[in-house]
């Protein structure tokens, strides 16, 4: 009960944030996968067990072991796509500031021309 | 006999173009200073090395003390960054706005006083001659001096990467007092905003076959201001001159 309420909460949570733009549609579709089956689990216990055949398919003991798996994996995923898109927004940033300087300074000639 | 007054009139024309060259140029040669936080000493530099070029373009990156002001009363042009870039980005913002400027010679030097702008000749010198179309004041040419030992060692390394990423054999490949002829900055501009800019250039347009040439300088090294390219820094200049050398034509064009 606690673990399908808890599960709501969080789906609400973060489809507000998906509406206020605030995260993106993978971030969005991976806790999103996650409270689902949260819920699930919560409201349909059965649901575990059919989890567990799934796991143990792919190699895992038990979902857990295949939730704390692909979180690891998931966070090194996220932390280069994160490094990337910061030296991304770092290299514009820096352009926009050389943009700037160059333009004042092109500003202060025309001035100092008329 | 009559194959005398040729290459006599060669000479006087050579000459004459030389003698030309080193009266004209003073207004189209212009001094790059990227600055940060240099209050203390920028006006000395900008005042001294006005007596050697036609301009001084001081490339304040984003100084939280007066360097700016010091440097507009000192009689320099200030180009200013809302944020820190870094002395690559700052020299990079000096070439775009010196190139615009339709300087022909460029000359770059610190602002904290770690080089002598009355040496600034000995480094126009080779380019005004038409020897060289880059010039590196090298301060380890003769003997590192003062140098601290940290700063020889990783110097030396990084020295011999870019000597073999831009095929001229380089002591100083670090030293910021260097001297460009135009056409050097039209080919290619560094990308790099931190300290690798040094090798990266020299890396760039070694594939414009451009003469780089060495000259001795004097530098003085501050104990109580360990500024300068970190460890760190060291690995970046080596990852990125190694780069470098791999890269054909993938660089920047100095477009002004």
């Amino acid at each position: 009960m606690a673990a399908t309420g808890f599960g709501i909460i969080m789906l609400l949570f973060t489809t507000r944030e998906l509406i206020r733009r605030r995260i993106g549609l993978l971030q969005y579709s991976l806790w999103m996968a996650l409270w689902i089956a949260l819920i699930l689990v919560g409201t349909v216990p059965q649901f575990y067990y059919a989890l567990i055949l799934v796991t143990q398919a792919l190699g895992m003991l038990t979902p857990i072991h295949f939730v704390t798996t692909f979180s690891i994996l998931a966070l090194f995923a996220a932390t280069y796509v994160l490094g990337k898109r910061i030296a991304e927004l770092n290299e514009k940033v820096n352009k926009i500031t050389q943009h700037i300087a160059l333009m004042n300074t092109n500003n202060k000639k025309n001035d100092s021309h008329s | 006999m009559s194959r005398k007054p040729f290459p006599y009139i060669a000479y006087m024309l050579r000459s004459r173009q030389g003698a030309l060259d080193l009266v004209q140029s003073k207004s189209e040669i212009v001094c790059i200073i990227p600055a940060l936080n240099e209050k203390a000493t920028i006006g000395r530099v900008v005042s001294r090395a006005l007596e050697h070029c036609g301009a001084v373009l001081v490339v304040d990156d984003n100084s939280q003390d007066q360097t700016a002001e010091e440097s507009l009363k000192a009689g320099a042009k200030v180009i200013r960054h809302i944020l820190r870039l870094g002395t690559g980005g700052a020299l990079s913002t000096g070439f775009r706005a010196a190139l615009r400027g339709g300087f022909k010679t460029f000359v770059t030097i610190d602002g904290d006083g770690q080089h002598d702008p009355d040496e600034i000749p000995k480094a126009l010198d080779p380019i005004l001659k038409r020897q060289a179309d880059i010039v590196i004041g090298s301060r380890v040419l003769h003997g590192s001096g003062s140098m601290p030992l940290v700063k020889k060692i990783g110097n030396r390394i990084l020295s011999i990467a870019t000597s073999f990423a831009s095929g001229t054999k380089i002591t100083d490949s670090q030293s910021g007092f260097r001297a460009y002829r135009r056409q050097v900055l039209e080919y290619a501009i560094h990308r790099g905003w931190d300290y690798r800019w040094a090798s990266e250039i020299l890396a760039l347009t070694s594939k414009g076959n451009f003469k780089i040439k060495e000259v001795p300088i004097t530098a003085v090294y501050f104990p109580k201001r360990q500024r300068g390219a970190s460890i760190k820094d060291g690995f970046k200049i080596l990852y990125s001159t190694i780069r470098g050398t791999r890269e054909k034509k993938s660089f920047t064009h100095g477009k002004p």
